[in-house]
């Protein structure tokens, strides 16, 4: 299967799953931002290009299903999977509590950021009262399901293989 | 950590994807129909599959709230208890209450429980964080439904249909900040305009009515009715502040009659009209 096909299938399966499944799971009416986690991992995994396609396709299927104007979180998800590559490439060494820490940050600063751009563009996305609770909400729980979307999106964009797998020219 | 990539060029395709989702953002705002056509279509294609994983996730969902809605529903509980307490005390005056209101209802030529109306089930909230003040409810354009309608409950005016789908719609609540009704206080007879606070059960009247109005706690305040597209004589909630004191700009507290925070079933109004085309 090729790398086109396989995001085509979890973009589209994550879809069906924002809309059907985590829908019903709500902590203080906030739910998981499942296509935001999976533009953050792409631009982990896939590099600031394939990153930021991948979440441009995310955040417009995250439009589409959501009454927000088409483009706003297409406008959002591309900086952030780029921003979290850029700082990918920065780090020395990973582990898995930094790793979840950074993830809670880039959720944050996403959810933030879609926030910020609705208003700017005349929506009242959050309630002023729990504006804080429930972002901060949404991303902990945004968090707590990378694990498993972390191995799709590695399978989506890397297709599995080492990423470190180098062809040279022979005679080179 | 991710391995080494070959270097990528990530700042032409950004800029032209920013620019792709900022085109798309003012076409949408434009009002072009395509896009609206586009995402209608994403969430019909989808909608099945929604309706099959309500059914299938029903009993997780109740066990979902039975683990984190108890405290909230055990609350509720010991509210109704005290709320049915009230109303058994309540029932000795009613025949005095009940002539009250027949009076009251004859003044104001109250008659909105008569529309043509259909019956819509709330099915929770729509997906995503992008949902404060959102409800989403059963029935679409396929019901004859349309964006705009009035959403009633018997107690009063609950918001109107935002986005309608073929079988599923939205129903912008009334105490969403970007709700707008115009409003009669039934007393003094002034209108003006309620906009919702983004705060339960609250709207409030910012402007139309006069400084000097006289208005009492406790007033009725209804649907104006005229060129909006709410119907008249919706009954909406009761003063609950008239700011009597204002110097400059009068802003009045309105108490919601329809309690949002416990609903099954809605109703939405449908234009007269659409009611006599449906008969």
């Amino acid at each position: 299967m090729s790398s086109r096909l396989r995001v085509v299938a979890v973009l589209l399966t994550a879809l069906v799953a924002q809309a059907t499944l985590l829908t019903e799971i709500r902590i203080q009416g906030a739910t998981v931002e499942l296509m935001m986690v999976i533009a953050i991992l792409a631009g982990f995994h896939g590099g600031p290009e394939r990153g930021a396609l991948v979440a441009f396709f995310a955040g417009l299927l995250q439009d589409s299903l959501l009454s927000v104007p088409l483009g706003l979180h297409a406008l959002v998800f591309p900086p952030l999977a780029v921003a979290v590559s850029s700082l990918e490439q920065r780090m020395v060494r990973s582990a898995p509590v930094a790793d979840a820490v950074a993830l809670l940050l880039a959720a944050t600063a996403g959810i933030l950021t879609v926030a910020a751009v609705g208003l700017l563009f005349g929506l009242s996305p959050y309630d002023p009262g729990t504006f804080l609770a429930r972002i901060i909400t949404a991303a902990v729980m945004t968090t707590a399901i990378a694990a498993p979307v972390n191995r799709a999106v590695r399978w989506a964009v890397l297709g599995g293989l080492p990423p470190d797998i180098k062809l040279r020219a022979v005679g080179s | 950590m991710a391995a080494k990539r070959p270097a990528d060029r990530p700042r032409p395709t950004l800029l032209i994807l920013l620019v792709a989702a900022l085109t798309l953002l003012t076409l949408q705002f434009r009002g072009l129909q395509p896009l609206d056509a586009f995402q209608r279509g994403v969430r019909d294609i989808i909608e099945p599959v929604r309706s099959l994983s309500d059914r299938l996730t029903d009993p997780v969902q109740t066990a979902w709230n039975g683990v984190f809605g108890f405290e909230a529903l055990r609350m509720e509980n010991e509210r109704l208890e005290v709320e049915l307490a009230r109303m058994r005390g309540s029932a000795l005056t009613s025949e005095a209450d009940t002539e009250l209101l027949n009076r009251l209802l004859s003044e104001v030529d109250i008659a909105y429980s008569d529309f043509d109306a259909v019956v819509v089930r709330i099915l929770g909230q729509p997906p995503g964080n992008f949902s404060a003040h959102m409800i989403e409810v059963d029935k679409g354009t396929d019901d004859g439904l349309e964006e705009g309608m009035a959403v009633v409950t018997g107690a009063g005016l609950v918001g109107r249909l935002e986005q309608v789908d073929r079988s599923r719609s939205l129903v912008q609540l009334a105490t969403h900040p970007d709700f707008r009704v115009g409003v009669r206080l039934v007393t003094s007879q002034d209108e003006g305009l309620a906009k919702g606070t983004g705060t339960e059960g609250i709207m409030r009247i910012e402007s139309g009515v006069r400084l000097d109005a006289q208005v009492d706690n406790d007033e009725v305040v209804v649907t104006s009715g005229g060129r909006s597209v709410f119907p008249s004589d919706i009954p909406v909630g009761r003063v609950l502040d008239p700011d009597s004191d204002a110097d400059y700009r009068r802003s009045i507290i309105i108490e919601l009659a329809a309690d949002l925070e416990n609903l099954s079933f809605l109703k939405v109004v449908l234009p007269a009209q659409k009611a006599e085309g449906a008969r």
